[in-house]
């Protein structure tokens, strides 16, 4: 039975990654990924790592996925007349599936471990064996991690925020480069910049 | 499970270790408290707080360098993520190093731009306690975690000046590149982990991802096919960082693209963490020595032929720069190579050419930055004619800088490449010196032209006076700076018996 499921998730999860890959409406890429995601936390559950296939559908399938739908609604990308392979993109693919066959064949054929029982119960099994770890073991990079999320929000801000300095700095005001105002008249995205933050 | 239970496992967690990081990361979060406090006009005070906190910090960390270089044993702090030891503290003290100069740089780069101030030194503050705690991590995971936020931290820097097209070109390479290599690194620990955590293998271990642990699995079981294809991509994961071949294609862009002290922290930190890290985990990959040394040995002959030849028709400074640092990166290899080879002395060999190239490469981008226009990744070779004339100290401060980059005999990057070949020659590795040595003898020839444009090419000529964007006039504190720069290289070039002997102690 379980291995049965485990090939049924295996299918499902390589058809929808090829559906991310293959079509050319960007939405629908976007929700092939959605479902794809779906499979590998179904395969968490197999595994009895309840927590994770929660955190991978609430997180990614969620959160990230949304975000990706909203940023290809926002730029207006969907379709395109772009072909999606070139002559050299196909070669790239074509070398790079068979570098991946020869990877996984030699893997099939030398990195067989020795079957052994299943631990009794993974630390991502329950929700407080995790957490044991975490605020134990693992406290240091959690901290660490805080201030990781500290500086992507930061990066955002700064790399999104239109600078307006108050007080006139030397050199650079002097001689406005055009480049700069093209890039900044670019940039400007007046409403629809504002929709991403009231995602939850 | 009891709170006493948790007590004990949480007893090595020793915060007071890692106090140096933890002051930097606070001092960070000042920074953000203090623009929000002070009146506009005193914004300038923010940076100053920032590279006197550093300092401090500096000074601090070398006042306690022996009681924690001269341990027995090291101690075992957070349950086996942080192993503070000799090593740890000589680089805690490179990377302090890397940025207070960072930021002085920083000062003087980010006058010429309009773009917010207060950000930037918030970022080299975390990033620099990042790369510190990075090099005492002793676990797969602290590893993972501190490299990451160096990487996030290193993509906001590099897209800094947003409104520059390269900038923003030169960020969104260097995340994708970036995110590839954080991703084969994990897929390489997860592979690591998978095999030395089965159950049906010899030796073992619940906590595989602990570097001891790994170590005696490894030890155990020679030739396991899992773990060499792990191996092999945390190796390409960390070659990313030092941009050896062929994981070098994202730097001349991305070089070019970043702010200039950007470049400059990108050169010597990331850098220095990359062959940081590779020392760690040379020691742990023993047992695979033959694999590793071919992966890694392919891989710096590839690096200095390619960096030395395309840094040959470079017309570009930071372009130049960065693909010189390629070369640099397999002189650093054959160090590595060396100390897998079990020479003692290797490791010391390449930290001190790390301290080499970090006095070399902060002069020279500190020139690059007094001498850049507005427009930071537009730095040609032709805007440097004529430096001698009109400034000769940058001019100086320049000379020494690449003469030290080339290894010209009374400067430090000499001593550095000397000590790295002698260890290579020590290990027997004659073909990998070889190549290094025609590298050299390459390198010479842009070192060379770039010095010649400096110095030797008509200052008068108006065709090439009339575009060149104004040069800043050094301030009092880069003054300072470039002249401890110059003179840390002629001290390391003359007298390196000190610094030597400290280093050398190194195993």
């Amino acid at each position: 039975m379980s291995a049965l499921l485990f090939n049924f998730l295996a299918v499902f999860i390589v058809a929808c990654a090829a559906g991310v890959v293959l079509n050319r409406n960007a939405v629908a890429s976007a929700l092939c990924l959605l479902l794809s995601l779906v499979g590998v936390a179904g395969l968490f559950v197999q595994l009895d790592a309840f927590l994770l296939a929660a955190l991978l559908v609430f997180v990614y399938a969620g959160a990230v996925v949304a975000l990706f739908l909203f940023i290809i609604m926002l730029l207006d990308m969907q379709g395109g007349d772009r072909k999606p392979f070139t002559g050299l993109t196909l070669a790239a693919g074509t070398l790079a599936f068979l570098l991946l066959a020869g990877g996984v064949f030699s893997f099939a054929a030398h990195a067989r471990l020795p079957a052994t029982p299943a631990p009794a119960q993974a630390a991502g099994a329950s929700l407080q064996n995790y957490a044991e770890l975490l605020f134990t073991t693992y406290l240091l990079p959690v901290e660490v991690v805080g201030f990781l999320l500290l500086i992507a929000m930061l990066g955002v801000i700064v790399l999104s925020k239109k600078f307006e300095p108050e007080l006139e700095p030397g050199a650079g005001s002097q001689k406005p480069d055009v480049r700069s105002q093209m890039s900044d008249a670019g940039n400007r995205k007046p409403e629809g910049s504002q929709e991403i933050p009231n995602h939850p | 499970m009891d709170p006493t239970t948790l007590q004990g496992i949480a007893a090595t967690n020793q915060w007071s270790a890692i106090g140096p990081e933890l002051v930097l990361g606070c001092l960070a979060l000042a920074l953000l408290g203090l623009e929000l406090v002070l009146p506009k006009r005193q914004h300038d005070l923010i940076p100053a707080f920032a590279i006197l906190g550093l300092a401090g910090v500096l000074l601090a960390v070398l006042a306690g360098f022996h009681t924690v270089a001269d341990a027995a044993e090291p101690p075992v702090l957070f349950g086996g993520l942080l192993q503070p030891d000799r090593f740890g503290q000589i680089m805690r003290v490179f990377f302090l190093l890397t940025g207070i100069l960072v930021s002085v740089l920083g000062v003087v780069a980010l006058a010429k731009q309009r773009v917010p101030r207060t950000e930037f030194f918030h970022l080299v503050l975390v990033i620099t306690a990042a790369l510190m705690l990075l090099v005492q991590s002793h676990h797969f995971v602290m590893l993972f975690v501190a490299l990451e936020t160096v990487t996030v931290g290193f993509y906001i820097l590099v897209s800094y000046t947003r409104t520059n097209a390269r900038s923003l070109e030169a960020g969104l390479k260097y995340l994708i590149m970036g995110s590839l290599s954080s991703g084969l690194l994990l897929f390489g620990i997860v592979l690591l982990y998978g095999a030395a955590g089965s159950p049906a293998l010899p030796a073992h271990s619940a906590t595989p991802m602990g570097f001891d642990e790994l170590h005696a699995f490894l030890a155990a079981n020679p030739g396991n096919f899992l773990s060499a294809v792990g191996i092999v991509l945390v190796l390409a994961g960390v070659a990313f960082k030092i941009g050896a071949v062929p994981f070098q294609i994202w730097i001349p862009d991305v070089y070019q693209g970043a702010p200039t002290p950007v470049t400059a922290f990108l050169a010597v930190g990331s850098k220095a963490a990359g062959f940081a890290l590779l020392l760690k985990l040379a020691a742990v990959f023993a047992p695979y020595a033959p694999l590793v040394t071919a992966v890694l040995g392919v891989m710096a002959a590839a690096t200095i032929l390619f960096g030395n030849l395309a840094a040959l028709g470079q017309t570009n400074v930071k372009r130049l720069i960065g693909l010189s640092g390629v070369s640099h990166a397999g002189y650093l290899l054959i160090g590595v190579i060396a100390a897998l080879h079990g020479q003692p002395f290797a490791p010391g060999a390449v930290v001190f050419y790390l301290f080499g190239y970090l006095l070399a490469s902060f002069a020279v981008f500190g020139v690059m930055t007094h001498v850049a226009g507005p427009d930071d990744a537009d730095q040609p070779l032709s805007a440097y004619t004529g430096l001698g004339r009109s400034h000769p100290f940058l001019a100086t401060v320049l000379a020494v800088g690449l003469g030290s980059l080339a290894g010209i005999p009374p400067l430090a990057g000499f001593m550095g490449k000397l000590l790295i070949f002698v260890a290579a020659f020590q290990a027997r590795l004659y073909g990998l010196l070889a190549v290094a040595v025609v590298g050299v003898v390459i390198s010479i020839y842009y070192y060379f032209g770039w010095i010649q444009a400096a110095f030797f090419q008509d200052p008068l000529c108006p065709a090439t006076d009339e575009g060149r964007p104004a040069r800043t006039p050094v301030g009092l504190v880069a003054g300072i700076v470039l002249g401890f720069l110059v003179a840390g290289s002629l001290l390391l070039g003359f007298y390196p018996g000190p610094a030597l002997a400290d280093l050398l102690g190194l195993r």
